[in-house]
């Protein structure tokens, strides 16, 4: 049994997207967008018919960029689409699987379809679904499941064939707050499997949860791609009070904080210390209450705006 | 992969199995149609799926195999009967089974172009089958691969157990009568697979369009049966006009079965549409191969926008 081991950041890119602009008729889908991405769970965030689907799609080889180049895996996806859709799975966001299937009959048939014989298949989708929690209702009709349940089976069929990178579409959409955490977790133990995952969405939460980078997409048009910060490595705590700020900001600045206030949120810098004591101190003394707290979330939400707001100058 | 911890004594162990990466051989293109083919098979038959799936599969295939029953049935009541050797010619035999089960034969055929291509549509698979190692070529190869095995299989094996009642009740002896009979182990397959021809160009172009099992089965039946009555009805209409005379082309599902008679050596072929036209068989052969070759067209054309 071969072991990949945890992806992480690091060795020759996954995802190399050089000048690649794709073209509806008039409808400009990508804009230019020079992207490397490399091992590890990345997320793709942008707001509907930000370019998302198009990107995975012109990953996969289904549909041809109109200028540019696009590899995975090193191979110029143009050269050998087949070969490398073997290497590949991909979880769609809408609607993909027979109604009149039981679940194991629908994995292992994905399975045969990449390329896995027969009766390893069947054993694949058995474990598969183990997986992903559905093992005592693998012989159930696909038909009978919840939408929680159908999602866990998506995910299951884009896992079968032991993919090396999986393309997850919106795979939280339309589940409730238990199943999206439950789906969360289930894509952030990808990583452990040596998958390397990208992971289209439009909640900052989900990619915080889940995803060592980001890259984010506007209007077709790539417009940030780092790496995440783990949460409080950054030192930094954002903090949105009821009310006016400011006697809280006073307060911090007194004890000693950095802090910097835009669109309400006040972020804290504690440079001789822990930032959530002064915080703490800070909202006591002032009599502020916390509408809102976090060290990662406003983060990148602040710099996915400041992000948003350079591209649109 | 597998982490497994070990409680004291007495406890139950729990082990997570993880995920089992795959180091054996990949079946490639090959594989991934095989299992399209299989998959067919299974849906239109009804294999694997609810009891009210079976249904119209089945009880179709039970009247075309209850049909051979009766065929042979007759036979033997004819061999009973002292007359010429080869019968009264009460039953039909190998050309007159497939206009015997021509009507269950018309439907199973509606039912499985609609049942080999809608539900992927309407399910959305496709967005499943093409993220794998296979082209939109392959998969309608695939399709028609799969339709192929269905429809081949409805028509070849009652014929088989059909030649084996009756070489069972010949009076020459089995194996007398099978020698005689070789000539039957070409004519029925090329017969069958002109009907194949037709009925698979007919039913993947109504498939592709109609997102409805039904809708597809019907325009199918609508196609194969309406276009011999605007035939006859220009026939009927304006007689002996060169430009009628091409309409009755129009009698797709005559087609087969001119093509049948002539395979068969039949030449009282006055019955058929296009035979009333002026039209030879060879005319009809070359017009269900023109209709295929329309037909893969516009159904590529069509998979092509959906991909």
């Amino acid at each position: 049994m071969a072991d990949r081991g945890d992806t992480a950041s690091h060795g020759p890119p996954v995802i190399q997207v050089a000048g690649l602009y794709k073209h509806y008729g008039k409808i400009r889908a990508l804009e230019g967008i020079d992207l490397e991405v490399p091992a590890g769970v990345t997320g793709l965030i942008g707001a509907n018919g930000a370019g998302k689907t198009t990107f995975i799609r012109l990953l996969l080889g289904l549909i041809r960029p109109t200028y540019g180049e696009v590899s995975v895996f090193g191979t110029p996806v143009k050269d050998d689409p087949a070969g490398l859709r073997a290497r590949i799975g991909y979880m769609p966001e809408g609607k993909c699987l027979p109604l009149d299937q039981t679940a194991a009959d629908f994995v292992a048939y994905t399975a045969e379809l990449a390329g896995i014989p027969s009766s390893e298949s069947r054993r694949r989708a058995s474990e598969t679904l183990f997986l992903v929690g559905l093992h005592e209702e693998r012989f159930r009709y696909l038909g009978d499941f919840s939408t929680g349940m159908q999602q866990r089976v998506k995910l299951a069929q884009s896992i079968v064939h032991d993919p090396e990178l999986v393309l997850l579409d919106e795979p939280a959409s339309g589940l409730d707050p238990e199943g999206r955490d439950q789906m969360l977790d289930l894509i952030g133990r990808f990583r452990r499997f040596g998958m390397n995952v990208l992971f289209s969405t439009h909640i900052l939460d989900d990619i915080e949860r889940t995803c060592d980078r980001v890259v984010m997409l506007e209007g077709g048009r790539l417009i940030h791609a780092a790496p995440l910060q783990p949460p409080g490595e950054s030192g930094l705590v954002s903090v949105e009070v009821f009310g006016d700020p400011r006697p809280f900001m006073d307060v911090l600045i007194e004890r000693g904080a950095v802090t910097t206030l835009e669109g309400g949120v006040v972020t804290v810098g504690n440079p001789s210390g822990d930032p959530y004591l002064l915080v703490r101190e800070a909202l006591e003394q002032s009599g502020s209450s916390v509408r809102r707290m976090g060290t990662n979330l406003s983060r990148l939400e602040d710099v996915l705006v400041s992000a948003s707001r350079k591209a649109d100058g | 992969m597998a982490d497994s911890r070990t409680p004291p004594d007495g406890q139950a162990v729990i082990i997570d199995r993880g995920y089992r990466h795959y180091e054996g051989t990949r079946t490639g293109t090959g594989g991934a149609i095989r299992a399209i083919v299989r998959e067919g098979f299974r849906r239109v038959i009804g294999l694997r799926r609810k009891a009210k799936r079976k249904l119209l599969p089945w009880a179709l295939i039970t009247l075309a195999l209850a049909s051979v029953v009766i065929l042979v049935t007759i036979s033997w009541a004819e061999s009973q009967i002292p007359g010429p050797e080869e019968g009264l010619g009460l039953a039909p035999r190998y050309r007159g089974y497939f206009d015997f089960i021509s009507v269950v034969a018309l439907l199973f055929a509606a039912y499985a172009g609609a049942q080999l291509l809608v539900p992927d549509r309407t399910y959305g698979v496709l967005n499943v089958y093409f993220s794998r190692p296979l082209s939109l070529r392959n998969y309608l190869v695939a399709k028609l691969a799969a339709y192929a095995t269905v429809i081949l299989s409805f028509w070849l094996v009652p014929q088989v157990l059909l030649h084996l009642g009756l070489a069972a009740l010949s009076g020459e002896g089995f194996l007398s009568y099978l020698g005689r009979t070789t000539g039957i182990l070409w004519k029925v397959p090329a017969a069958a697979l002109v009907y194949f021809i037709l009925h698979a160009s007919l039913s993947f172009l109504a498939a592709s369009f109609i997102n409805r099992v039904g809708g597809a089965a019907s325009a199918f039946l609508a196609a194969a049966l309406g276009l011999n009555l605007v035939a006859l009805f220009f026939q009927d209409a304006v007689e002996n006009t060169s430009g009628t005379r091409w309409a009755a082309l129009l009698a797709t599902e005559q087609h087969p079965r001119y093509v049948r008679d002539w395979i068969f050596g039949v030449h009282e072929n006055a019955r058929w549409i296009p035979a009333q036209a002026g039209f030879g068989p060879e005319v009809s052969l070359a017009v269900v191969i023109g209709l295929a070759a329309v037909c893969v067209m516009l159904v590529g054309w069509r998979y092509r926008r959906l991909a």
